[in-house]
């Protein structure tokens, strides 16, 4: 009886992905598509935002012209790429590898377990602030004090700064503070997202290999990664995308600003200040759809790289 | 699998939580608003201010009601160039850090109040000049009213300075005399000068500013950036660095409070308002210990101020009201002063410094009157000119004050870098 | 010899659970720290080293927080937004990547190129033309301009393709119209089911990114009273004078929540409920 009430309101599979899709589309269309096409035409235009929206003048490509000549869009391109690879690529190693431990060697532990890594992600980031600064410290911080313990050890003890490291005035080592707290803050989230991939591998193929006598290992190399491909392949698209969008955390560490040298001014950070602080909408968005274009080419590479990879195995 | 099958149902209820809260219509909306409300933006502690005034307005203005929108500082500065930009929802009355006084106005959203019918002119000699030059566009307009200051003065530990035996006369004479004395301070208690070699900078680049000059620019936006004036700030800067007599430590971390609190720095420049958050929150185990003083080589200088606007794109019928809101904020006695008991919040109307308060001593400051010394800075601060590109020069020149400290750039070539990248920018 | 591996086998599966152990403990200390701070004075945070272990200014600072700002108003308006968004994110995004997953129609992969793109655009940039939309559309000040516009997510879409790319077989659901089934039902019969795993991920992520959201309601919300959690709490700062210890009450307090939302979708996350379907 229940499946022929069903039949009456058959939809054919032409139609029917057009309805699945359409609340979504009819969302986007709206709140996604025009900012979208808003900011492309304010990229065209110079605007001090507060003499109201009559105040626009078209300037052609005057914008990206000075965006391409701006030294400090360029510093900041760099230094994004840098912590986008730094803060990366550790997560998914990390993340990977992870997962698998939790998912097949941890019982009744599991979920206490992905629960502490995935904490940092909801841990308020007023908090985060207060603490990594404290943290970070040169004359109070626990990681010099660490550090200086470390420096007693004999063998060690070569390897340790000999003076207190100025963290986060000194533009060497404010990048790889700032990529340690988003490694930090996003090694969980990887982790759930790849534990949730692990669940749908059948059990029975891991079962079968082992009658077939294949190791770990190779259970892993052979078996996992090429199942987990989709998933990493999302994972690491969020992390381009993400990485290369950095904005909270470099702006807590350096107390908006930067850093010294700009060395932890990402092109987020430079973009809001232009928008926000130096009221130049216009280059903003320029600039912004000139990073679009980075992060847009940088995905599709992503693609590439997993797709010509699937046409092997 | 049995879940399977209830599966349906699940999806039914989530259905009916999505319909349920498609008609979430403002719950707020029923409570029936009485007939005229004001709406004032602010942000902390500028709200607690307002909130306090509200029963003195209640009693010239039972009719009226106030409602304080609250932010964050950044948030309500954001959301306040998002409502200007657009004209919509704009507030009765906003809030504005000085900062932001002068790039609001060049934009031209905010109500010219020397014009009829707010006429502010008439009620100019109650203000604190400078403030009210802070006030005043090029063009004239004044587009927002001062409702407290920041007079700069110097705080400095006592018991330091007399271990260290140096005298407040010794330490004010000139700025270099200030650099002397820190080394004398480091020498025989340990303790830092400054908190931050920027903190030196920042002060001297906004003394010996020449009439019709900007900070950074001057009115035909030339780039004032390479001049006598910036050359011995860096040099100065450079010198409490390579003396160690700074702290590196940026205002407002914790590093910071703890260095007032071990007695790890000596000195600090700031406005009037620092003294009260040292005695309430910052350092309070250090009462006594503390002096204020005016800066070394009679400079004066303002450290922040709050102003009240009316936007043009606030409902008309509200603006004469919002008018009478911000007189009562910025002209009225009682409100000043007791912002000022209560915040910290250093009144704008200077005939309110008749009061008996002003000249009663503090105890955090060992019984000194201090109020006296910043009511007497007040009076001495003249206004700055403003330009558009002022927040990108700060970034720019803290940039390359950065690699004179940090990385040893010679200063003639840091400015001459900081000159051609503010000429980029000079003209957009 | 034998022995010899088995033993290193152990010894080196011992050091991996120290390894990850100690990783736990160090992921959840600034978690510990939080709370501790929640309850002292903001004198006492702005001390180094920072205090660390439970103080007792828990209920003044409370009283702090409650006096500033209709806290458990702000906290509920929170709640309502992020579980009306978690519904219909999860409802139109499984649908949509369902689609974009398993169909072929016209248009299809500029569409996928369009939603990813937008986003790849700062979301500050879009701040002002949000906030002429919503004018427009007359939702400033009501929660549905923040659980409405968020319901469109392209990581929503983008996660539902992958999953439904990985999980389930093109062959399934062919078995599935030969028996007769409507496309419908395969969607709520087969689909969802198999999606659990992904749609508590989905689930997870989204309540939290609504919870912690502050420039959608900075944009829309025009009354205190009105204002999700983020935005009030983050009305207490400025640059010189900060609650420092209600900053941190409130936001410990708004935690808890995620963590009992976690513990909740954990199980939907973490369980081998799904494989017996393949077969």
């Amino acid at each position: 009886m229940r499946a022929a009430k069903f039949m009456a309101f058959r939809l054919s599979p032409e139609l029917a992905p057009y309805l699945f899709l359409s609340p979504f589309v009819l969302l986007f269309l709206v709140f996604g598509v025009f900012p979208l096409l808003f900011s492309l035409y304010l990229a065209f235009q110079t605007w001090e935002p507060t003499s109201g929206l009559a105040a626009m003048q078209f300037v052609g490509w005057d914008n990206f012209a000075f965006a391409l000549q701006d030294e400090w869009f360029w510093k900041s391109l760099k230094n994004t790429a840098w912590l986008a690879l730094a803060s990366g690529v550790p997560q998914h190693l990390v993340a990977i590898p992870l997962a698998c431990f939790i998912h097949s060697s941890f019982g009744s532990l599991r979920n206490g377990v992905v629960g502490a890594y995935f904490m940092p992600y909801i841990t308020s980031t007023v908090a985060i602030a207060i603490l990594f600064s404290s943290l970070f410290s040169t004359d109070y911080g626990l990681i010099n004090v660490v550090l200086s313990g470390l420096s007693q050890i004999p063998l060690l003890g070569g390897l340790m700064p000999q003076h207190p490291v100025d963290w986060l005035n000194d533009p060497d080592t404010i990048k790889p503070a700032i990529a340690l707290i988003v490694f930090w803050r996003y090694v969980g989230f990887n982790v759930v997202l790849y534990l949730a991939a692990l669940q749908t591998i059948p059990k029975d193929i891991y079962e079968a290999a082992t009658m077939d006598g294949a190791s770990r290992w190779q259970q892993f190399w052979f078996i996992t990664l090429p199942s987990l491909k989709p998933m990493i392949f999302f994972g690491v698209t969020l992390s381009v995308i993400g990485g290369l969008q950095l904005f909270e955390e470099a702006f807590i560490l350096t107390g908006g600003r930067g850093g010294s040298d700009q060395a932890g001014m990402t092109t987020a950070i430079y973009l809001y200040r232009m928008a926000f602080d130096f009221n130049d909408f216009g280059a903003a968005s320029a600039m912004s759809w000139l990073l679009f274009i980075v992060v847009a080419l940088l995905t599709w590479l992503t693609n590439r790289l997993f797709s010509t990879k699937e046409s092997h195995s | 699998m049995n879940s399977r099958r209830f599966f349906p149902w699940k999806v039914l209820a989530v259905l009916g939580l999505i319909s349920l809260t498609l008609c979430d219509v403002s719950a707020s909306q029923t409570d029936s608003q009485p007939p005229l409300t004001l709406t004032v933006a602010a942000y902390p502690a500028v709200d607690e201010i307002v909130k306090a005034a509200i029963p003195l307005w209640k009693r010239l203005h039972p009719e009226v009601e106030i409602k304080v929108v609250s932010r964050q500082f950044n948030d309500h500065h954001t959301a306040m160039i998002t409502a200007l930009s657009t004209s919509f929802y704009l507030p009765d009355v906003m809030a504005l850090e000085v900062g932001f006084v002068g790039r609001f106005a060049q934009g031209g959203g905010l109500e010219d109040l020397a014009l009829a019918p707010y006429t502010i002119g008439q009620f100019q000699a109650g203000y604190v000049p400078y403030a009210y030059a802070q006030a005043t566009s090029r063009n004239g307009a004044v587009v927002a009213a001062p409702a407290d200051i920041g007079p700069g003065t110097m705080l400095y530990r006592i018991d330091l300075l007399d271990k260290a035996g140096v005298t407040e006369a010794q330490m004010r004479q000139s700025w270099d005399s200030y650099v002397e004395s820190g080394v004398q301070i480091k020498a025989v208690t340990g303790a830092y000068l400054i908190a931050h070699a920027r903190d030196m900078k920042d002060i001297m680049i906004r003394t010996g500013i020449k009439p019709g000059e900007g900070l950074y620019f001057d009115k035909q936006s030339r780039v004032l950036v390479n001049t006598p004036r910036f050359v011995r700030a860096f040099e100065l800067a450079r010198k409490v660095r390579t003396l160690k007599l700074d702290a590196k430590v940026i205002a407002w971390s914790n590093e910071w409070s703890e260095g007032f609190k071990r007695g790890g720095i000596a000195t600090q420049m700031s406005g009037a308002w620092l003294s009260g958050h040292m005695n309430t929150w910052l350092a309070p185990g250090t009462r006594g210990l503390w002096r204020a003083a005016q800066l070394p080589e009679q400079a004066y200088a303002a450290y922040g101020g709050t102003f009240y606007a009316i936007p043009k794109g606030a409902p008309a019928a509200h603006k004469r009201l919002a008018w009478e809101f911000i007189k009562l904020m910025t002209q009225n006695r009682e409100v000043q002063l007791a912002a000022f008991k209560v915040q910290d919040a250093f009144p704008a109307l200077s005939s309110s410094y008749d009061d008996p308060f002003f000249e009663l001593p503090i105890a955090f400051l060992g019984g000194q009157k201090a109020r006296v010394i910043w009511r007497e800075a007040a009076s001495h601060i003249t206004a700055i000119d403003v330009h558009k590109q002022d927040a990108f020069a700060d970034e720019v020149i803290n940039t390359e004050l950065d690699k004179v400290l940090d990385r040893g750039k010679d200063i003639t070539t840091a400015l001459a870098d900081a000159q051609r990248l503010l000429q980029h920018r000079a003209n957009r | 010899m034998k022995l010899l591996n088995r033993q290193t086998e152990q010894l080196s599966s011992w050091a991996a659970y120290l390894l990850v152990g100690t990783g736990a403990l160090l992921m959840l200390a600034p978690f510990y720290f939080m709370f501790v701070f929640a309850t002292h004075s903001r004198t006492e945070i702005f001390s180094l080293p920072p205090p660390l272990f439970i103080g007792d200014d828990f209920l003044a600072n409370l009283e702090i927080l409650t006096s500033r700002m209709p806290f458990w108003r702000n906290l509920g308006w929170s709640l309502y937004v992020a579980i009306a968004s978690t519904a219909l994110t999860l409802l139109f995004c499984s649908m949509g990547g369902y689609a974009f997953a398993m169909f072929q129609f016209r248009f299809k992969n500029m569409l996928f190129a369009l939603v990813m793109a937008t986003m790849l655009l700062p979301s500050f940039m879009n701040m002002i033309p949000t906030f002429m939309i919503m004018d427009m559309l007359g939702w400033i000040d009501q929660p549905r301009a923040l659980y409405i516009p968020g319901a469109a997510s392209a990581f929503g879409i983008f996660l539902m393709r992958q999953s439904v790319a990985a999980t389930i077989p093109k062959d399934l659901i062919e078995a599935a119209r030969m028996d007769g089934c409507g496309e419908f039902s395969i969607y709520l019969r087969i689909v969802l089911p198999l999606l659990r795993p992904a749609l508590g991920t989905l689930g997870l992520i989204t309540f939290i990114a609504s919870w912690n959201n502050f420039i959608g309601p900075l944009i829309v919300m025009r009354t205190p009273e009105m204002y999700t959690l983020p935005l009030a709490l983050r009305s207490l700062q400025s640059p010189v004078n900060t609650e420092w210890g209600a900053l941190m009450t409130g936001s410990a307090i708004a935690t808890l929540p995620l963590v009992v939302l976690f513990v909740l979708s954990s199980r939907q996350l973490i369980s081998g409920l799904t494989t017996g379907a393949v077969k």
